[in-house]
């Protein structure tokens, strides 16, 4: 006899699973319809391509669940056991419906396999589905929501599979083949049943329970958190796709806030906690966190487009505030992408909020009033510091650095200061040890002195794109006029915002965004210079020192060792890491504009916190590469009385200290 | 509800250094910013609140250059519906009620419901043309208004007296309001709000279009010149000067001296 | 003899500082050009009309209540009446909350020149010339006037000196004032006082004032740090309290408190005028501020240029660290 089973065997009104399957089918395609129709919707839809490269590294990504392992193995596992549970079943009931419908394969050695490969899959998945209900509330990962609500998908899909096995166990126990004990669970619960006549009577009512619940599941997948099964694998797919840049010009008519990409990276969220755990503004207490406000954002979406949600007030566009996000909350996040480093399916939360901001400024909204003030301050004076234009150059004023804009220098590079080593008084001294330093490799150089105009990066980080627009029409004529291809900056803000920002712009084919310079961070040049030996240091200097890598340098550049190769040239010295370094660096708190908008510190701030970091290693020195960062933890050393301790330095005065150098004798 | 602020492009002399122009009447505004006058950014705000919040129209009228429209622009993106620019030719010298006939020229005709302007100009400073406007539309009035309400035909305002006091008047519509600082946060006016905004005409009027002979300018004005000078600066204040340790220790020294640190 | 015609100011029953101000002004302009000195109460009963008599050389009041508590439309009508029919040369009032309320419409309707915020007037031999000042302060103005019958002046409070007692015998006249009919469209309800809080700063010996160059409410904590070394309350100028970063009762000057500390340190505070006539008779006046022209520097007595940001935590050391 072959062993095989009989679909639908003792099962009555066969039709009526057909109809039930069919009304499943329909709730589920509606739920679809309705995410598909708010992505739809808030699309300015490029043509899709099919990338063969990203398809490819997308089935890769979620087949392995990488990102899931990254930092949490033991979550990974979890994961891991339902996925491929949850995937195996499935195969396993397609393959069921092929041999119903098409070819009957599943005969003998064959079915055999698959009934214990199935029975296997089962195990895994009710396996991983207890683990996480385990860690959640019994381990209390930090990280994971606790709200009793957040068993119920587990619950379910432990009721399906247990079921699963009941209905098994009910049949085997009925027809007691000679092959029953490959169904390894089933079989084990056949004691359930007296005697095969019971079970006979009992099964028709396990199969259809099992066949409801499981109906029912799929029916509420997309309404659930379970969607991301769906949403995930088009999140990972797009997680490169540039940034949408919709010229201030062209978005007059246009409503949406967010983009496809985003849009998706919302239905794709799980709520996993991997962003709050890091979001260096949740750890400072603030009242922000990358996931209210991703669910925020999402039901704000929803709210808008879904055909079955009922809208709240239907006058109202734009941007409301929700439960759990203030409309105060969007000004917290640094944009440090902590939150997008660690995210399993790539939520780029700082661009999100940066657009949610930009609809906030444009519609007039509550901005808060420190930030309005240093955009009025950039607008009228070009720079968010000070209340005039003059004195920019102040910084140089006994220096004689050429002024490209008087003096010609021919393919000279331009060393684009940036508003905040221009004007503020300990950033200055970045200005002023780089160009020791050149002047000491002896490359020609020059600035665009008085007239250097604030790059946009303010601008754009607080959703104000009209005066990013102007910023960087400013620069892009500057730069033409004078003739400059190679540009070099003090800030990685401004590094990003010319490679990055004014790139992307410069791909939508706007003439005037064409990006003809080339830029670079001072970390690159010094780096090179020390690997081409221009810089080298003879004197010892016998420190213990540590590297803030700056979020715009590092997770945004992927510049990790260039200011590491720096520091590890200078003989003597040693380089201690934080526990919080290279890609997962600790923000300092003054990138996304909190730089200028300090009364939405937490207690004890970001800076503090991340100085703190730095004395737990023993460091004598903080070295860090963005005035920034240099201002913020100078700031936390003094205001924690650390200043005995540890010193604060940018890379470029750790250089000119270590070669000697005076800074004014440049 | 038919508002009508006025408004005034002024410099901003904060953090300015200023220079006398040549034949000593006026000051030299070349490297000067200008911006809306800061009491008449409350006065705007107050506008597009109580629209907000009752429904109506609120038109800006500013009286100056074509720079000044500027402001204009700047009060249509807060949400100013109209805006009307009265060309400042013909009233150069005027004074506080020469400037008022015109833009009671300007803004008659809209009669407004509501007129709101600042208590004050940060140039000038006079605190009269918002007055002298309600007195030629017949309006009544109440100046430096801190907070107010609509109430049907009422506006139950809060002016803002000496010493911590306020005083609580009612006026019925329609009525004239100058705003003191403080009474709101006037909002942030993005470069895109502007762009928004830059297609909406700005009615440009003139002293010709009316029959202002003889009631505005220098020929009726109450001044026959005006000499401007530096201030006396100092005045009997000893400057401390030298490194910053010096004049800090120099100004603990002061501090302890005059009986601080007993 | 003609005259120049001083309108009262009293507020609650009580006249109100600049009223002795305004009379004392009137009383040199009056010696100087050979005019009398009126003064117009509306509002107060001969007892009340009294309290000026030693201070002019005639005081016309009328007791009807309707003018004790100031409403524009009144007392437009009963000025412009008196102004018209007396023809002064010269009516004095104060740029308070009162004068600047009435002055500029009682002058439209008498058609008199007037001069607001007014720093000096006078009649020179060949001209008549007034002082205010333009830009926040940082630019004096003398303005030649027009020849006229009557000039109007709102004085700025605080800038001229007078007393109660100078020594004069004024005749007291009642008279009757013209009352609108009808309902007015205009009608003064009540005075709201502003609640005590914690700290009254015209209590403190020694006041740390900050303004708008404190630039943003987190520099607050610093001012606090050397106001506490030196054992000084904190106030504030106009902009700080506009902005909230203090409660509106430790605003320094007219629209807020009067004060007199021993010392009295002005941060960042560039001086209006406002400013200025609520802290300008504290015993010593220093003050420090990134604008080297800033009015503030014309009433300190010890003056630092410079960014307090910068200045504070270096004189915040100096104070502690010498005090032992």
């Amino acid at each position: 006899m072959t062993a095989t089973r009989l679909t639908f065997w003792h099962i009555n009104h066969e039709w009526l699973f057909y109809l039930l399957a069919v009304a499943a089918i329909l709730i589920f395609s509606a739920g679809i319809y309705s995410h598909m129709i708010a992505w739809r919707k808030e699309v300015r839809l490029r043509p899709l391509q099919f990338h063969t490269r990203r398809f490819a590294h997308t089935v890769l990504e979620i087949l392995t669940g990488r990102r899931i392992f990254m930092g949490d193995p033991a979550a990974g596992l979890m994961h891991g056991c339902i996925l491929w549970g949850f995937i195996t079943l499935f195969i396993g009931t397609v393959l069921v419906a092929v041999d119903h419908w098409a070819i009957q394969f599943l005969k003998g050695k064959l079915y055999l396999i698959l009934e214990f490969v199935l029975d296997v899959a089962g195990l895994l998945l009710i396996v991983g589905l207890l683990w996480a209900l385990v860690r959640r509330y019994l381990q209390r990962v930090p990280r994971l929501e606790k709200g009793l609500t957040h068993a119920g998908i587990p619950l379910l899909l432990v009721i399906v599979a247990l079921t699963g096995y009941l209905t098994e166990g009910c049949r085997l126990a009925a027809q007691n083949p000679l092959w029953g004990t490959w169904s390894f669970m089933g079989w084990r619960l056949d004691f359930l049943w007296s005697d095969a006549r019971g079970a006979s009577t009992t099964y028709p009512f396990l199969w259809w329970l099992h066949a409801l619940i499981s109906l029912g599941t799929i029916a509420y997948l997309p309404y659930s958190r379970l969607f991301h099964i769906l949403a995930a694998p088009v999140s990972v797919y797009f997680q490169d796709d540039p940034p949408a840049i919709i010229p201030v010009e062209t978005r007059e008519t246009t409503e949406e806030v967010y983009s496809f990409r985003q849009a998706v990276f919302f239905d794709a969220c799980t709520r996993c906690g991997r962003c709050v755990a890091v979001c260096p503004a949740t750890g400072a207490g603030e009242p922000f966190s990358p996931r209210d406000y991703i669910l925020w954002a999402r039901d704000n979406l929803k709210e808008k487009y879904s055909p079955f949600r009922k809208k709240r007030n239907p006058e109202q566009k734009g941007i409301t505030p929700g439960e759990g996000v203030s409309s105060d909350s969007i000004w917290h996040c640094t944009t440090c992408r902590a939150c997008l480093e660690v995210c399993p399916v790539y939520v780029a939360v700082p661009e999100a909020v940066r657009q949610t901001r930009s609809k906030v400024v444009e519609e007039g909204g509550d901005v808060p009033g420190a930030l309005t003030q240093t955009l009025k301050k950039v607008y009228k004076y070009n720079n968010p510091w000070e209340a005039t234009k003059t004195k920019r150059s102040n910084w140089s004023k006994d220096l004689a650095v050429p002024d490209l804009t008087k003096d010609t220098l021919p393919d000279g590079l331009c060393y684009f200061v940036g508003c905040t080593t221009s004007m503020d008084t300990r950033a200055q001294s970045i200005a002023r040890s780089f160009s020791a330093i050149l002047k000491h490799a002896g490359i020609s150089f020059g600035t665009l002195g008085r007239g250097e105009p604030c790059c946009g990066d303010i601008a754009r980080r607080a959703g104000e794109d009209g005066l990013f627009e102007i910023n960087r029409e400013d620069c892009t004529a500057l730069f033409e006029e004078y003739g400059i291809s190679r540009v070099v900056t003090s800030s990685p803000h401004c590094f990003h915002t010319f490679r990055n920002t004014y790139a992307s712009y410069g791909a939508l084919g706007d003439d005037a965004g064409k990006v003809v310079f080339n830029t670079r961070h001072y970390t690159q040049l010094l780096a090179e210079l020390v690997a081409q030996r221009q810089l080298r240091f003879e004197r010892r200097l016998p420190v213990t020192v540590t590297f803030h890598d700056p979020c715009y340098l590092g997770r945004y550049n992927r510049i990790f060792d260039a200011p590491r190769n720096v520091i590890k040239a200078i003989p003597g010295i040693r380089l201690k890491e934080m526990p919080h370094h290279g890609p997962d660096s600790l923000c300092c708190g003054g990138g996304g504009d909190r730089m200028w908008q300090e009364e939405l510190d937490g207690d004890p701030k970001m800076s503090i916190i991340r100085i703190r970091e730095a004395v737990s290693v023993g460091a004598e020195l903080v070295i860090t590469a963005c005035p920034l960062c240099l201002i913020m933890l100078e700031d936390a050393r003094k205001s924690d009385d650390l200043e005995s301790k540890l010193r604060v330095m940018d890379l470029n005065e750790l250089v000119v200290e270590a070669l000697g150098l005076e800074q004014t004798s440049a | 509800m038919n508002i009508v602020v006025c408004i005034k492009h002024v410099p901003e002399v904060i953090d300015a250094e200023l220079k006398i122009n040549k034949d000593g009447a006026g000051v030299v505004t070349d490297d000067l910013e200008f911006d809306i006058n800061e009491w008449d950014g409350f006065a705007v705000e107050s506008a597009i609140r109580l629209k907000e919040a009752h429904g109506g129209k609120v038109t800006a009228i500013t009286l100056g250059d074509e720079e000044s429209e500027e402001a204009l622009r700047n009060a249509l993106a807060m949400g100013a519906d109209e805006a009307i620019r009265f060309d400042s030719q013909g009233f150069e010298q005027s004074d506080a009620p020469g400037i008022a006939r015109g833009l009671h020229a300007g803004l008659a005709p809209l009669a407004p419901d509501l007129l709101l302007t600042g208590a004050q100009s940060s140039d000038d400073g006079w605190g009269q043309v918002g007055l002298c406007l309600a007195e030629m539309l017949g309006l009544s009035y109440a100046s430096l208004v801190v907070d107010f309400e609509l109430k049907d035909n009422l506006i139950i305002a809060h002016r803002e007296l000496e010493a911590n006091t306020l005083e609580r008047v009612e006026l019925t519509l329609p009525c004239a309001l100058t705003i003191q600082t403080g009474t709101n946060k006037p909002r942030y006016v993005s470069i895109m709000g502007i762009k928004k905004v830059r297609r909406i005409g700005i009615e440009t009027l003139s002293a010709t279009d009316f029959d202002l002979e003889g009631m505005i300018g220098a020929e009726a004005s109450f001044m026959a010149e005006r000499i401007l000078s530096p201030p006396e600066t100092g005045g009997h204040a000893e400057m401390i000067q030298g490194s910053l340790e010096e004049i800090c220790e120099r100004t603990a020294q002061v501090i302890r001296e005059k009986g601080g640190l007993a | 003899m003609e005259e120049i015609l001083v309108i009262a100011e009293h507020r609650q029953g009580a006249f109100r500082d600049i009223t002795f101000e305004q009379l004392g002004f009137a009383q040199q302009a009056g010696a100087l050009n050979n005019l009398s000195v009126t003064t117009v109460v509306l509002g107060m009963d001969a007892a009340g009309a009294e309290q000026l008599q030693s201070a002019c050389d005639a005081v016309l009041y009328t007791d009807d209540a309707r003018f004790a508590d100031y409403n524009a439309p009144d007392y437009l009508l009963a000025l412009s009446t008196i102004i018209r029919s007396r023809r002064p040369r010269l009516v004095v009032m104060g740029h308070t909350a009162q004068g600047m309320d009435l002055a500029p419409v009682l002058a439209l309707r008498t058609g008199l020149p007037l001069i607001t915020d007014c720093l000096g007037f006078e009649w020179t031999e060949t001209q008549v010339l007034a002082r205010r000042q333009l830009y926040a302060g940082k630019i004096d103005a003398r303005l030649v006037l027009k020849p006229a019958d009557t000039y109007m002046v709102n004085l700025r409070p605080g800038h001229f000196e007078g007393q109660p007692d100078m020594g004069k015998k004024a005749t007291l006249e009642a008279f009757p004032a013209p009352v609108e009919d009808g309902a007015s469209t205009r009608r003064f309800v009540e005075y709201i006082t502003a609640e005590t809080e914690d700290v009254d700063i015209t209590d403190a010996e020694i006041l740390v004032s900050i303004g708008r160059g404190i630039g943003k409410p987190e520099n607050i904590p610093l001012v606090e740090a050397f106001a506490g070394a030196i054992g000084a309350a904190l106030s504030c100028s106009r902009p700080v309290a506009d902005n909230q970063w203090l409660p509106k009762t430790r605003q320094v000057g007219t629209s807020g408190k009067t004060v007199r500390p021993k010392i009295y340190i002005a941060l960042g505070i560039s001086g209006a005028f406002q400013h200025q006539a609520g802290m300008k008779n504290a015993d010593t006046i220093i003050a420090v501020n990134t604008d080297p022209e800033a009015p503030i520097f014309s009433v300190a007595h010890y003056g630092i240029v410079g960014d307090l940001l910068e200045v504070l935590p270096v004189l915040t050391k100096k104070v502690t660290s010498t005090e032992v």
